[in-house]
């Protein structure tokens, strides 16, 4: 697949040991890194680096600041990130330096997964980059959707419940390898078509074609020309739904609730659906 | 919180009430040895993709799912595998996956 947003493993092995080409490994085992990496690249936490220790948030503006400078990253470094199950916490990532607007990043096509799968080599060397005065951009709003939004687009836009059928349905509450935790109910958003973040890709962790993408949404009777909002339990599954959709379809005005279920399924007095269907305004 | 992510198999059941949950776990091996490299994905009846996990340097994975049953699709480098796997609530399923 061409695409400015994503690299393959052959552009990656190429860029290895450029200076100014930053690979950056976030997955949701944290432990994975550790254990070994692609050659030169660091690693993000999806919580304890990305993810306000107190309140439930985002860091902000100034905590991503401080956070790529100590990680030595610059505003002018292609940042190329990857990680394990099908890019799914690399791509939340990629969401936040659009969030606050990196001019280049990208991901590696099919990410941990594929590269490991395909035996390519993994080190456990960690390598020093001497820190930097990075500048965040103010968030872009237009790629963060909040419950008000949410509310105001039941029955109007395009709402996409990321999340597998059983959590669609209301028949569980998490993802089938996690604790049925969290929400206070299960269901989901009235109206919201469900198409999960997995469809997008290959078993392997890589993103399918252009044309399948598109195929997989207009099926599913989405109107792209709408404004769309994506979501999923915690915000992470459906940041992968936001790169296929804004970075690799190019559609515009499409972007994350990052609440997603947990915060919704906890509202007082919104309305709710439950079951195979979406429901009604 | 926990992320929506995977998490390798292994993780501690301490403070989880499985009286509420199904789980399935195992252990993957190739040519007789715990597989150290791969992943375990979790198919519904219909084939459609709930949960994958990163095995762990032991082959283990776990999942916590509902009754039922379940394909449990296992890559490695070189060699996959599918298997269905019946869940019932309260126990725990331990599968034994050897790919070849």
């Amino acid at each position: 697949m061409s695409n400015q947003a994503l690299v393959d493993a052959e552009w990656a092995l190429s860029h290895l040991d450029d200076a100014k080409v930053v690979f950056i490994e976030v997955d949701e085992d944290t432990e994975a890194y550790a254990g070994n990496h692609i050659r030169n690249a660091i690693a993000l936490n999806w919580k304890t680096d990305l993810q306000d220790p107190i309140r439930r948030d985002f860091v902000n503006k100034e905590q991503f600041e401080a956070l790529l400078s100590a990680k030595g990253v610059s505003n002018d470094d292609i940042v190329v990130l990857y990680g394990g199950n099908n890019n799914w916490f690399a791509a939340y990532a990629y969401w936040y330096f659009k969030l606050y607007g990196h001019g280049d990043v990208r991901l590696l096509d099919g990410g941990r997964k594929k590269w490991e799968l395909d035996g390519r080599e993994l080190v456990s060397e960690v390598p020093s980059r001497a820190a930097t005065k990075y500048v965040a951009k103010d968030q872009d709003r237009s790629i963060r959707a909040f419950r008000e939004d949410v509310l105001k687009a039941i029955g109007t836009q395009n709402l996409v419940d990321v999340r597998s059928p059983d959590e669609y349905a209301g028949r569980l509450l998490a993802p089938a390898h996690l604790p049925q935790e969290a929400a206070r109910i299960g269901g989901h958003i009235p109206t919201a078509a469900n198409i999960p973040w997995s469809k997008a890709a290959n078993e392997d962790g890589s993103f399918k074609s252009i044309d399948e993408l598109k195929a997989l949404y207009e099926s599913a009777g989405v109107d792209l020309k709408k404004d769309t909002i994506a979501y999923c339990r915690i915000g992470e599954r459906s940041a992968h739904s936001w790169f296929v959709l804004h970075e690799l379809l190019g559609v515009k005005n499409v972007s994350n609730y990052d609440g997603s279920w947990t915060e919704y399924g906890s509202l007082v007095g919104v309305p709710v659906a439950i079951g195979d269907e979406p429901g009604t305004a | 919180m926990s992320g929506c992510g995977a998490v390798v198999g292994g993780v501690s059941l301490d403070n989880v009430d499985i009286s509420t949950q199904a789980v399935i776990q195992g252990i993957v091996s190739k040519d007789g040895q715990p597989a150290s490299v791969g992943y375990v994905r979790l198919h519904d009846k219909s084939d459609e993709f709930v949960a994958e996990v990163p095995i762990s340097k032991q082959g283990e994975f776990r999942f916590f799912t509902v009754a039922g049953d379940w394909n449990v699709v296992t890559l490695i480098p070189g060699g996959n595998s599918r298997i269905v796997a019946h869940a019932e609530l309260g126990k725990i399923l331990d599968l034994e996956i050897a790919v070849s």
